[in-house]
């Protein structure tokens, strides 16, 4: 079953390269407009060999890392601060979604003007972007917990520490990891985005800068390692995350 | 369903009360964030090219209108973006529920269909760009991509887990194919339909602004990457701001109204606002 799944699922991908393959051999266009194959394979073969594409996919990974890290760093205590005061938190909200809405690739031309073309602008659109979802969400899902719970932990005595391990973070957590899962959705997109325009490597940089010269096969590869580390991210580390926290403590069933 | 307690016949006053004092507080942290802004200005002590304060911006935009250059690049931005929103949905759905009717197509695809999502539509600007140059149809295109993948998808995702039995019962009561599709595949398709909506939405906006920098002469997006380069920095506030409002306004007044006609009226879902 199993088996037979997987092959019908390669069955697509098949028919694109069978399409691919054929189309210059059916029509007439430019060169240009949509690279062979082999030039695409070539051109892979080649930036692997030189180490050009691992340098960018690394810088690439390296900005998201050091973004995501500084984001959820500041965003999950301040939200978890944020949400423990009912008052604080009707305050905060409507600003926080507004600014959550602005959050990513917005920012660019103003962090141009304060950190210049490069890392420092990057990261900062990831860090926001990262830190405007996830601490709606985590603001969100500490609101969430229902006051009964609240009020059961207190009676039997829980404060501080003990009300965070216990109530707090368990309670939220649901909703922190959605907040984290989302957040590197837009993350990732505003990575790619913000390397287009105030990167100095980088997939996104590699792939825009193909554009003035009009070589589509980096542009080609460009897109297939983007989709392929998204698939490969999103596989490995979240679903992991999901199964150590959120199934194992039960609190979402399958 | 939550459960769904008793409440005395003065609920909806208070409730109302209530609601109203959150706005209020709402309106105290937004009023917060702008004094600390202000507050700000001094301090940092920088020109306003790097550091603009709010009265800058203020003046940025009573311009920005009075030159009628914002009302036009916020009507091309929410063209462009309602164009491609509306036409990546409606192709997602019509073919998510036909591909979701045959199981083998089904399977087949949802490979495919993960990794096309995956190429993200921010991904495909440069190749759009030199397919169709810079302009309206690289962006509606984007546009379209990111919303399509999403909603097919999902829809794909509920037709697929339309209860057997239902159609079953259906079927046995003399219904054609067409019937089961409208009363039993369309129905319990529709909450992964929103679904895919809302998650392409979102990535639709910010793919919006995006492509409006790189790609366009005018909207939000432009004016935001516009007012930089010539060294407008209070325009690109202006732009910022205007970009926020304009995506709460999408939320409370297209698709908030699209989920409350459809998953909440058939009593499908609750809005987080409700569970708190």
């Amino acid at each position: 079953m199993n088996l037979q799944r997987r092959e019908l699922g390669a069955l697509p991908f098949l028919a694109i390269i069978a399409a691919w393959w054929l189309l210059p051999r059916l029509v007439q266009y430019p060169a240009y407009m949509l690279p062979s194959i082999g030039t695409v394979v070539d051109f892979a073969r080649e930036s692997l060999l030189d180490g050009s594409l691992l340098r960018n996919v690394l810088a690439s990974l390296a900005r998201l890392a050091v973004g995501a890290a500084i984001g959820l760093a500041l965003a999950i205590p301040l939200g978890i601060a944020i949400a423990l005061n009912r008052h604080v938190a009707d305050i905060f909200r409507p600003a926080l979604s507004f600014l959550q809405a602005i959050a990513g690739i917005a920012w660019v031309p103003l962090t141009i003007i304060w950190f210049g073309i490069g890392n420092g602008s990057v990261i900062f659109v990831i860090a926001n972007t990262i830190f405007f979802a996830s601490i709606y969400n985590t603001v969100i899902g500490v609101q969430s917990i229902p006051l009964a719970l609240h009020r059961a932990v207190r009676s039997h005595g829980g404060r501080g520490l003990a009300l965070l391990t216990n109530l707090i973070l368990p309670g939220a957590l649901v909703q922190i990891l959605l907040g984290i899962r989302t957040s590197m959705a837009y993350g990732w997109r505003a990575l790619v985005a913000s390397e287009m325009i105030a990167g100095s490597n980088g997939l996104g940089y590699m792939t825009m800068e193909a554009v003035q010269w009009q070589r589509t096969e980096v542009i080609i590869l460009g897109m297939i390692v983007i989709g392929v580390l998204w698939m490969l991210m999103d596989r490995a580390v979240f679903t992991v995350i999901e199964r150590r926290t959120v199934e194992r403590w039960g609190l979402m069933q399958r | 369903m939550t459960p769904q307690i008793a409440l005395p016949a003065t609920a909806g006053a208070t409730r109302w009360a209530w609601r109203g004092s959150r706005a209020l507080k709402g309106v105290a942290g937004v009023l917060l964030l702008l004094l600390a802004w202000q507050v700000s200005v001094p301090l940092v002590g920088m020109s306003a090219y790097f550091y603009p304060a709010p009265a800058d911006v203020v003046t940025a935009a009573v311009d920005l209108v009075r030159k009628g250059i914002l009302p036009v690049y916020l009507a091309d931005s929410l063209g462009r973006y309602l164009t491609g929103l509306t036409i990546g949905a409606g192709l997602g759905i019509a073919l998510g529920v036909f591909i979701g009717l045959n199981r083998t197509v089904a399977l087949a695809l949802s490979p495919l269909l993960k990794f096309m999502f995956a190429i993200v539509e921010v991904a495909w600007i440069p190749i759009f760009v030199v397919w169709f140059g810079y302009g309206i149809r690289t962006i509606v295109l984007a546009l379209i991509y990111v919303v399509f993948f999403p909603v097919l998808y999902n829809t794909l995702l509920g037709v697929r887990t339309a209860p057997q039995a239902l159609v079953n019962a259906v079927r046995s009561l003399g219904a054609g194919p067409l019937q089961v599709i409208r009363l039993v595949i369309l129905p319990s398709a529709l909450p992964g339909m929103i679904t895919g909506l809302r998650v392409g939405a979102g990535f639709a906006f910010r793919g919006l602004v995006f492509a409006e920098m790189v790609a366009a002469k005018t909207g939000i997006g432009y004016l935001i990457f516009e007012g930089a380069q010539s060294q407008q920095t209070a325009r690109t506030i202006v732009g910022m701001i205007v970009m926020g409002l304009l995506w709460l306004a999408i939320d409370q007044f297209y698709l908030r109204p699209i989920e409350r006609a459809t998953i909440q009226r058939w009593g499908l879902t609750v809005d987080a606002e409700q569970r708190t």
